[in-house]
């Protein structure tokens, strides 16, 4: 049996800005109905290369298609797809219905059935059925959020895209609306593609994430993937602190250069180490002294900062007996090898 | 008064307004009620000159006043959005330059603007037709001296008026705002219906009124670019106050200029929030 074609598909993606590369040959099979989060820092080129899905630019070199069909050329008007912007671009001289239904207005749905849809979406969007007449400048920053999602699905797309919607929002809202967000996903069953800069929140929705550097993808994988086996130092670096460890071969066997410990098996240049594989107390795998130079209470987990040589280093324990550490104490903390992540750059 | 040290501070201000602007407008008024070509203002008021404002001729003029600024308004409206679009979207050094050279005439004499036109329209030997029958040994005749003279030298002079806050509107629109009604379907002509035009509504207002209202007191452009073609009612009115020194008919008329023009603005101003367009 056939496979169906992939959602979307890019092939050899370029867009260039004058002299600057924004979005540098990507290639990449985009499955229907999966949640696919694009991860990078300002200036990586995610905000360019979405707007090149959702054709608000074309492409310099490269091809898109859409379940098979070219749509490199199709302007945004005409394609399937739709779009929550960072801004949400609410259209402020209009009310949550009008907002709702504008992309069936464009499609000429006619009013009755305009609004019966908005209702429904409105609802699906948790937003109560009273707020349909309400201008949306009344509306608070999280109803709006829902309001723009609502919007979008009005066009009943084949593809979302989300570009940073959640940036603007404070930390328990936004959890919230990622949880509300995955929720929906599973059950439009559409294909979701989310732009963020932050490793956390896509990992709390997505199927697959790429992470992307300078125009290019640096790894693609699910989250446990790019959580345990992170490819480069950039994308361990990515999911907040940890600990990267060099290798250093210049005396005979292989040894942790700022721990001064062997490492017998080193198959990368650099080892990753997340801070919860970092304990206290030697167990079978390699240990050293650290200073506690800081003892931060996480809620659940306690952090220390700690001081090896002339290396510093991050451990999480769970709150308990094991973070009886005060600052200013020296103590054996050790990690088992197998937690390590290898990477070569 | 010690509790109201703002009252004292608008004493300079409220005199002079009483003085200049609200004693006029009372002796205008006053004068308009008095029996025709008398020059006191008595007790002796009535409404004859409305009556004849209405039952002698005088409809005409007010009505091709009325007409020239509403078209003037309406082609200036329909010129000035490209302009105001394009000038937006290249905001820069060329910009500037075109800008300040859209802004550059109103600094000159409307008289010899529109006479440098008339000279431009002239037949024979004036500038466009001589050039075009010396160049491409091309003859054409003259609009000079007709309705259509006075509206273009109406549209030419009246265009920055329109302009200027059109830009201003146009700057209002945010360009996520037509990215996302693109992306959401919407064909070139739904989002200027649906969104370009609502969000620029508070300049193209402003353009709007300041045209429609210079142009109904307008009346340069008739009188040198329209020849006997057409009178305008500030021509009327000018006359009644000059030649036949019939002033409470000319007071008649003014008021009458007044209440219409004062009709269309009022409720438009109101729609105005300048606040909101200055901040932007």
């Amino acid at each position: 049996m056939a496979l169906p074609p992939p959602a979307l598909t890019l092939t050899g993606l370029t867009k260039r800005f004058g002299s600057k590369t924004a979005v540098d040959d990507i290639s990449l099979d985009i499955r229907d109905g999966e949640f696919f989060t694009i991860v990078g820092p300002s200036g990586s080129g995610k905000s360019s290369l979405v707007r090149l899905l959702a054709g608000l630019d074309t492409p310099t070199t490269g091809r898109l298609h859409l379940r098979g069909t070219d749509i490199t050329e199709v302007p945004a008007n005409r394609r399937p797809t739709a779009m929550v912007f960072q801004s949400l671009a609410l259209f402020d001289h209009r009310s949550v219905g009008q907002n709702i239904e504008f992309a069936m207005k464009m499609k000429g749905v006619p009013q009755a059935e305009r609004r019966a849809r908005a209702l429904d979406l409105l609802r699906l969007v948790r937003l109560p059925e009273d707020y349909y007449p309400r201008p949306v400048t009344q509306c608070s920053g999280g109803e709006r959020q829902r309001v723009a999602l609502a919007r979008a699905l009005g066009s009943d797309p084949e593809i979302l895209f989300f570009d940073e919607p959640l940036s603007a929002i404070d930390y328990r809202l936004r959890k919230t609306l990622e949880v509300e967000l995955k929720e929906l996903h599973q059950r439009t069953g559409k294909t979701f593609i989310y732009i963020t800069h932050s490793l956390e929140e896509a990992m709390v929705m997505s199927d697959r994430i790429a992470i992307m550097r300078t125009g290019r993808f640096e790894q693609i994988g699910t989250p446990d993937e790019i959580y345990r086996r992170p490819n480069s130092r950039f994308v361990a670096s990515f999911m907040g602190e940890v600990n990267i460890l060099e290798i250093s071969r210049t005396k005979g066997t292989p040894h942790f250069a700022d721990l001064d410990l062997p490492a017998p098996q080193a198959p990368g240049a650099f080892a990753v180490l997340r801070p919860e594989a970092l304990s206290p107390g030697a167990g079978e795998g390699p240990s050293f002294d650290a200073l506690v130079t800081q003892k931060l209470m996480l809620g659940s987990r306690t952090q220390f900062h700690l001081r090896a040589g002339n290396t510093a280093l991050i451990a999480e324990v769970a709150a308990g007996p094991r973070s009886a550490l005060e600052v200013g104490q020296t103590a054996r903390f050790g990690f088992d090898p197998a937690d390590i992540a290898w990477v070569d750059s | 008064m010690r509790r109201n040290p703002g009252l004292w501070y608008a004493l300079p201000l409220i005199v002079a307004m009483l003085l200049f602007f609200a004693a006029p407008m009372v002796i205008v008024v006053w004068y308009s009620l008095m029996p025709p070509r008398s020059f006191a203002l008595t007790t002796d008021i009535g409404l004859q000159n409305y009556r004849s404002a209405f039952a002698d001729g005088y409809g005409r003029p007010l009505m091709w006043s009325l007409l020239g600024a509403a078209l003037t308004t309406l082609i200036t409206a329909v010129l000035a959005w490209p302009t105001a679009k394009i000038l937006h979207r290249h905001t820069g050094r060329w910009a500037s330059l075109v800008t300040a050279l859209i802004a550059l005439p109103i600094f000159i004499s409307e008289s010899v603007r529109l006479f440098g036109l008339s000279v431009f329209l002239m037949p024979g030997g004036g500038i466009l037709a001589g050039t075009l029958n010396a160049l491409f040994d091309v003859q054409i005749g003259t609009i000079l001296n007709t309705r259509l003279a006075a509206l273009v030298g109406m549209i030419y002079i009246h265009f920055p008026f329109m302009l200027f806050p059109l830009l201003l509107g146009v700057a209002m629109i945010p360009a996520d705002r037509i990215e996302a009604a693109r992306d959401l379907g919407a064909s070139s002509w739904a989002v200027l219906r649906e969104v370009e035009l609502p969000l620029a509504a508070p300049g193209l207002l402003v353009g709007g009124l300041l045209t429609f209202v210079l142009c109904l007191g307008a009346n340069a452009e008739a009188a040198i670019l329209g020849g006997r073609a057409v009178t305008v009612i500030t021509a009327t009115i000018e006359q009644r106050f000059n030649y036949a020194q019939d002033w409470p008919m000319g007071a008649a008329l003014t008021v009458l200029v007044i209440v219409v023009t004062a009709a269309l603005v009022f409720p438009a101003v109101r729609r105005i929030d300048l606040n909101r367009m200055l901040r932007r």
